[in-house]
């Protein structure tokens, strides 16, 4: 079974791009575009194994979610977290909270490299 | 003397004059006053019947009565005619008088022979000092004569005896003149410099004021808000732009501790703090911002001393609302740029790695090469907006420092792994060293540092065809660490050193059009390196290569503190 990976962006380029990038090397992604339904995605779905989150985003920043969801919710302990953003200093305030901190623009390459590293080894 | 001074005194320019006459006037009311009393004493001797004749009666009668009469004529010369003349006359008048008063012996030779000094002596004082002489001459004469009417011999003594007389009447009027004619000439002196005196002081104070007008003149015509504090912060002074800026009457501030405006509610509470700061702040000229009643304003103070004590302060407020907004908008134009362009460039990027990547099945080779070219100019626009990004936080102030410890061998490692491909696409080399001193981390702003690097060698790329790129990281002394960039390039003209760090710059000519880019690459670099409290310089010789060589202040970490950042 393939491990679930949330792509919480509201550019829907850039939310392509990260997908193919996760779908390539088996994970399954789930797409949310909008603060407030990644909200209500993250308390109500299966946890996912891998949260790509973006810091900008319409009605619920993704800081907000960062520290009220998904480091409150005793169902997301174990997810990775992997912030995106094109601010550095957004990087430098949340790195000690997250698992990664990628700086826009993202490298497709790059992305799939990390991602595929984080992947459980089949035993 | 009221009533006596009109009378005696007679009104004349020259104050020699002045005095004799009014000498004269006294005089002749003295000699009145006696011819009245020998009136009086004449009607009482005849009432009591005493041993005087009736025909010396008439006598005397008429001899006062001509003598009044004399005086009164006299007195008319002397205020109105001539003082001179007036005393010649009254001393004649006098002597002649005299000549009648006693029997021809008595006059000659005996007790009357005193009155004639009297005209000797009052001449030189009352006529000019000489006229003792002829004074003295006159009696002289008329004894000599009584004396030969009568069969006598002339009294050689008495007449030696005048003119000895005339002698000292002249020498003490003649004293007195002088030493009068001196105090005048120093009250004249002394007259000249109060006048001189009144008339500077006079100048001074019209000077001052027409200053002083003129300083309030400038002082209201200014947009600025000034007001100017004593040394206890007591308002001395407000211009009337206070009143338009702080949207405060005057009469609120004039006279008023500087507290009480900082305590008014219009004053945002976190400005509080920073005006108390600048009245406890005696030394220096600060400035600064504060929000008043909607209104941002920027405050300037200046201390003003006097003989190195301080004797106040003036500051000056500006309305700073429309700058403030300006900045602001600037900022969120700058974060909103940051964002919107970088997301679509982003997704350039991505699609064309994903080309690249066969994502979509198998591509070919010219198709992969495309790829690579569209990754390669969005990553060379993205490198644009970034310094122009840069450029425009560094403008606004709003790019700052982060310290922390870097390790100078990754920053080599990160330089090699960004540069690496750019330079051997030249057919340049990349090499780097770092002195084996240095320190292996120290504190430092990695992002900034890295950019720096990149800047330079990015730049000396550019400007070099053929040889190699060399980066040094050195150890000058304890407190300092530098970089250095040195190329094979075409070099800089000398003169063109001075200008290579300005925004928006490329040497003349050639390079502008060959080599692309804002010339922001080098003018970023310099910023970063002043906000690291660091220099920079350039060396170079044409055709034979460019240096560019850093020095930034070196503080070591304790080993303690290093802890790196994931990943």
């Amino acid at each position: 079974m393939s491990e679930l990976a949330l792509i919480i962006e509201d550019d829907e380029d850039l939310a392509n791009i990260f997908a193919e990038a996760l779908r390539g090397i088996g994970y399954e992604v789930e797409l949310v575009a909008d603060g407030k339904i990644a909200q209500e995605r993250l308390k109500n779905g299966a946890a996912p194994f891998l949260v790509l989150l973006d810091m900008h985003l319409p009605h619920v920043s993704g800081a907000d979610l960062l520290t009220n969801i998904i480091k409150k919710d005793e169902r997301l302990s174990k997810t990775m977290v992997i912030i995106t953003t094109a601010d550095a200093r957004m990087g430098d305030t949340y790195g000690d909270q997250v698992d990664f901190v990628l700086i826009k623009p993202i490298s497709f390459v790059q992305l799939r490299d990390l991602t595929n590293r984080l992947k459980p080894r089949i035993q | 003397m009221k009533y006596l001074n009109p009378i005696l005194t007679v009104p004349t320019t020259d104050p020699d004059d002045a005095r004799r006459r009014r000498l004269l006037n006294i005089l002749l009311l003295g000699t009145l006053v006696a011819a009245m009393l020998g009136l009086v004493s004449i009607v009482i001797n005849s009432i009591l019947n005493l041993d005087i004749s009736q025909s010396d009666t008439q006598v005397l009668l008429g001899g006062i009565t001509v003598f009044t009469l004399g005086i009164f004529g006299i007195y008319q010369v002397n205020r109105r005619l001539s003082g001179r003349w007036a005393a010649l006359l009254f001393l004649l008048l006098l002597t002649i008088i005299f000549v009648f008063t006693d029997s021809t012996e008595e006059l000659v030779n005996g007790r009357s022979l005193f009155l004639f000094t009297i005209p000797i002596a009052i001449a030189s004082l009352i006529l000019v000092p000489q006229a003792s002489f002829l004074f003295a001459a006159i009696s002289s004469a008329i004894i000599a004569w009584l004396a030969t009417s009568i069969g006598l011999s002339v009294n050689v003594f008495v007449i030696s005896g005048f003119f000895v007389l005339a002698l000292v009447s002249w020498l003490s009027a003649r004293s007195l003149e002088a030493a009068l004619k001196e105090l005048r000439a120093i009250n004249t002196d002394l007259d000249r410099v109060v006048a001189e005196r009144t008339q500077a002081l006079a100048e001074s104070l019209d000077r001052e004021r027409i200053e002083a007008g003129r300083n309030r003149a400038i002082l209201n015509s200014i947009a600025d808000g000034v007001i100017v504090f004593d040394r206890n912060w007591n308002a001395i002074l407000a211009n009337p732009a206070v009143r338009g800026i702080l949207d405060f009457p005057l009469e609120l501030i004039i006279d008023k501790n500087f507290s009480e405006l900082i305590e008014h509610p219009k004053l945002a509470p976190k400005s509080r703090g920073l005006l108390y700061a600048m009245m406890e702040h005696d030394t220096q000229p600060v400035g600064f911002r504060i929000e008043w009643g909607g209104k941002t304003l920027s405050v300037s103070a200046a201390q003003v001393y006097s003989r190195n004590n301080n004797i106040g302060t003036v500051t000056v407020f500006r309305d700073f609302t429309h700058e403030a907004e300006v900045e602001k908008l600037k900022s969120t134009f700058v974060g909103i740029v940051s964002h919107e362009l970088r997301t679509p460039l982003n997704a350039i990027l991505g699609y064309a790695e994903m080309f690249k990547e066969s994502v979509y099945g198998p591509m070919n080779e010219k198709q992969i090469n495309m790829s690579d070219r569209i990754m390669k100019n969005t990553q060379r626009l993205l490198g644009l907006i970034n310094d122009l990004l840069d450029q425009a936080q560094m403008e606004a102030g709003k790019l700052t420092i982060q310290m922390a410890p870097v390790k100078p061998a990754e920053l080599l490692e990160n330089l090699h792994s960004v540069m690496d491909k750019t330079a051997s696409d030249k057919g340049l080399r990349l090499t780097s060293e770092i002195d084996d001193n240095l320190p292996e981390s120290f504190n430092g702003d990695a992002a900034r540092l890295q950019q720096i690097l990149v800047n330079l060698v990015n730049n000396s790329i550019k400007f070099t065809d053929h040889g190699s790129v060399r980066v040094r990281l050195f150890y000058p002394h304890q407190n300092k660490w530098g970089i250095e960039v040195a190329d094979t390039g075409h070099g800089i003209p000398e003169s063109e050193i001075p200008y290579i760090f300005d925004t928006f710059r490329q040497v003349e000519g050639t390079a502008t059009r060959v080599h692309g880019g804002f010339g922001l690459g080098l003018s970023i670099v310099k910023q970063l390196v002043s906000l690291m409290n660091g220099e920079i310089k350039a060396q170079s010789k044409l055709e034979e290569g460019t240096a560019f060589i850093i020095t930034l202040p070196l503080v070591v970490v304790e080993a303690a503190n290093t802890n790196w950042r994931k990943p």
